[in-house]
């Protein structure tokens, strides 16, 4: 598939305040990248950049052949996962039901969230509400949705905080599945030895800016 | 379910005789056939006040010994006691249209004290519903159930403190003023009502037991969340 | 449909609107007249004006709990899942507006037998109609409202202040319905007033969505 991202000189700000600046980034097919960063460094506003949900004030740059802070950025959204550090999840729905929500949205079909339910090993507890359910649980719904979703470009954020060696493990497949299929894995965490035994190409953000990690 | 069964039954009897005193106890001149209403009206105010004590007594007994019985014992009685003040209210508005032309009164502050009790006791249940944790629900509950309590009387005695539209109370200690065959019929169906509360605060008790036996059956998370099948991940 | 669905269903396990707000507003009903001191005649008569005014200010709350529900994340999954922000807009309404209307019909009982209002011949059906004319317009707004106060500390209070003006030309429109029929006037103009009402945010509710959406970021 080539070239999945293209940022050049790309900076943002958030609440008026500048949190990323002169920000060249390029992601090929099959890549996994890792990006390292003290807390408040831009990590996670990196991240949503790179899903097209925050639009640079400066610079441009194409994720998934969509401009930034365009309207073409609508379409490919649904070819973009996130998993953010807290857990999109409804409260007061089982965890099988938040599937289905998903997959409905998606138009996918339900079997197919019920396989992958299986596959992360809820299968027995999906009748649980996820208010009711630990955050392990949770996140392994979120894997079970970005299974059926199979998006192109998976974002990761702080994917393995919080999480039992199974479900470490469970992340590390999908990010394989996800490479191997032609897509794409960003991951951001404070913990570089982590990134480092799961990414191909490390960096890290200091001062706003993007920089090969030492 | 078999202590259940039984105090339904004679809860059915109980109606039945109710009823029957009802419909053959001499009637008011004015308000002709509409006087029988009181046979419905009195004796659900009165198990309201009843059910709205036994909250409080629950919540009180146990604030002091945390045992769940109490607290089953308390929400089990607010809800009949909600369920004895709408038919109490209702049967009262529907009295008022018929004889007074209005359904209410804003000069009885008894309707109104009992409106607000009514409501006070609808945001008890909206809060154990809000509360998930047991504990904290038994805790935040028993509380209010305590607090609450404080409007039973006020109600009973409204009527004495104003002149009001109500009929005021008919049974006192000084003697009986209606014909002694309305305050029979009147005396059964406090009974028959009262039968029909002891019945439904043991079903609903013992649903509340099985909710809580349910709920303690459920797996440990930890045992049922499975190894996820990673060699399966690539064929979602 | 999903997003009403959704909505709905969790309206149902949480029970917001019927078990809390509901009581609430009855209340609202029963302070009027006690604050007004016993003058019955008085008292009929401002029953419809009561139930607008508490309709409103309450069904604010009603038009806000989806708000109030919503959080970063889950925007943003929606964004992802490839939600159009219109439809979303378009879910809220639906859902909000079946749980108004609910509201609003429970309401009414309570305001009659409370009240006891001298209502003109032929009530029914112009009070049915000015009531979901007002779910609807009130949930759109509370859904532009949400939009608009989304992640800000303050945001139910500053969404209520920015939805009550707002709602004027609602409540205008349906209590002046019922005078007007007191009165043997014409009410097609305050239905017409009420349909605008709603057409219009309708209109500004699917059409400002997505700059919504990027300025709730």
């Amino acid at each position: 598939m080539g070239r999945l991202v293209d940022l050049n000189q790309i900076a943002v700000s958030l609440g008026g305040l500048p949190v990323l600046r002169d920000i060249e980034l390029a992601i090929d097919a099959g890549e996994t990248l890792g990006v390292s960063g003290p807390n408040g460094a831009g990590k996670t506003t990196l991240l949503r950049v790179l899903a097209t949900l925050l639009a640079p004030i400066t610079g441009s740059g194409t994720v998934l052949g969509a401009e930034l802070g365009t309207a073409a950025v609508y379409p490919v959204r649904r070819s973009i996962g996130l998993l953010s550090h807290r857990p999109a999840l409804i409260p007061e729905l089982t965890l099988a039901e938040n599937l289905r929500h998903a997959a409905n949205l998606s138009g996918i079909e339900f079997s197919k969230a019920e396989t992958a339910l299986r596959v992360v090993g809820l299968d027995e507890v999906s009748s649980r509400t996820a208010a009711a359910s630990s955050f392990g649980m949770l996140r392994r719904t979120e894997v079970a949705r970005l299974l059926i979703t199979s998006p192109t470009i998976l974002l990761l954020d702080e994917p393995f905080t919080g999480l039992d060696v199974e479900a470490q493990e469970l992340i590390g497949a999908l990010v394989t599945r996800t490479t191997g299929d032609g897509g794409a894995v960003v991951m951001v965490s404070h913990e570089v030895g982590q990134l480092a035994s799961h990414t191909s190409r490390l960096l890290t953000i200091s001062l706003g800016r993007l920089e090969p990690a030492s | 379910m078999t202590r259940v069964r039984v105090l339904l039954a004679i809860a059915a009897v109980a109606m039945g005789v109710g009823l029957w005193f009802a419909l053959t106890a001499p009637t008011d001149t004015l308000q002709g056939e509409f006087t029988r209403i009181i046979n419905i009206h009195a004796p659900s105010m009165w198990l309201a006040f009843l059910a709205f004590g036994m909250t409080a007594l629950g919540s009180a007994i146990w604030l002091i010994r945390k045992q769940s019985r109490w607290d089953r014992l308390a929400e089990a009685s607010a809800e009949l006691g909600v369920m004895f003040t709408a038919i109490g209210l209702f049967s009262g508005m529907v009295w008022g249209q018929a004889v007074w032309g209005r359904a209410w009164d804003w000069g009885d502050p008894r309707l109104s004290t009992t409106a607000v009790m009514f409501f006070v006791y609808i945001g008890y249940l909206a809060l154990r519903a809000a509360t998930p944790d047991p504990t904290v629900r038994a805790r935040r509950s028993a509380i209010l159930g305590v607090i609450a309590v404080v409007q039973v009387p006020l109600v009973y005695f409204s009527v004495n403190m104003f002149r009001t539209l109500h009929q005021t109370q008919s049974i006192r200690p000084d003697g009986i003023t209606m014909p002694r065959e309305m305050a029979i019929a009147i005396f059964v169906n406090v009974i028959a009502f009262t039968i029909v509360y002891i019945a439904l605060l043991f079903a609903r008790i013992d649903v509340a037991k099985a909710e809580e036996r349910a709920a303690a059956d459920i797996a440990l998370a930890g045992d049922a969340v499975k190894p996820p099948r990673l060699s399966e991940v690539k064929d979602v | 449909m999903e997003i009403a669905r959704i909505d709905l269903k969790v309206e149902r396990r949480l029970g917001d609107t019927m078990r809390i707000v509901l009581p609430f507003a009855v209340v609202a009903l029963l302070v009027f007249p006690l604050t007004l001191g016993v003058d019955l005649s008085a008292i009929s008569r401002l029953g419809p004006a009561v139930f607008w005014a508490v309709g409103i200010l309450f069904g604010m709350q009603v038009a806000l709990r989806q708000a109030a529900h919503d959080d970063p994340e889950r925007r943003d999954l929606y964004a992802l899942l490839g939600v159009d922000p219109a439809a979303r807009f378009v879910g809220r309404t639906l859902s909000g507006g079946v749980l108004m209307s609910g509201f609003l019909g429970v309401l009414l009982v309570a305001m009659i037998a409370l009240y006891s209002p001298d209502l003109p011949d032929g009530w029914l059906g112009p009070v049915l109609l000015t009531s979901l004319l007002v779910a609807v317009g009130l949930t759109e707004l509370g859904t532009l409202a949400g939009e608009v106060t989304a992640d800000l500390h303050n945001r139910s209070a500053l969404a209520s202040l920015i939805i009550a003006p707002l709602a004027l030309p609602l409540v205008i429109g349906a209590s002046s319905t019922l005078e007007a029929m007191t009165r043997d006037a014409g009410i097609l103009p305050w239905i017409l007033i009420l349909v605008a009402t709603d057409l219009a945010l309708a209109v500004a509710g699917v059409g400002l969505a997505r700059p919504l959406e990027e300025a709730s970021r």
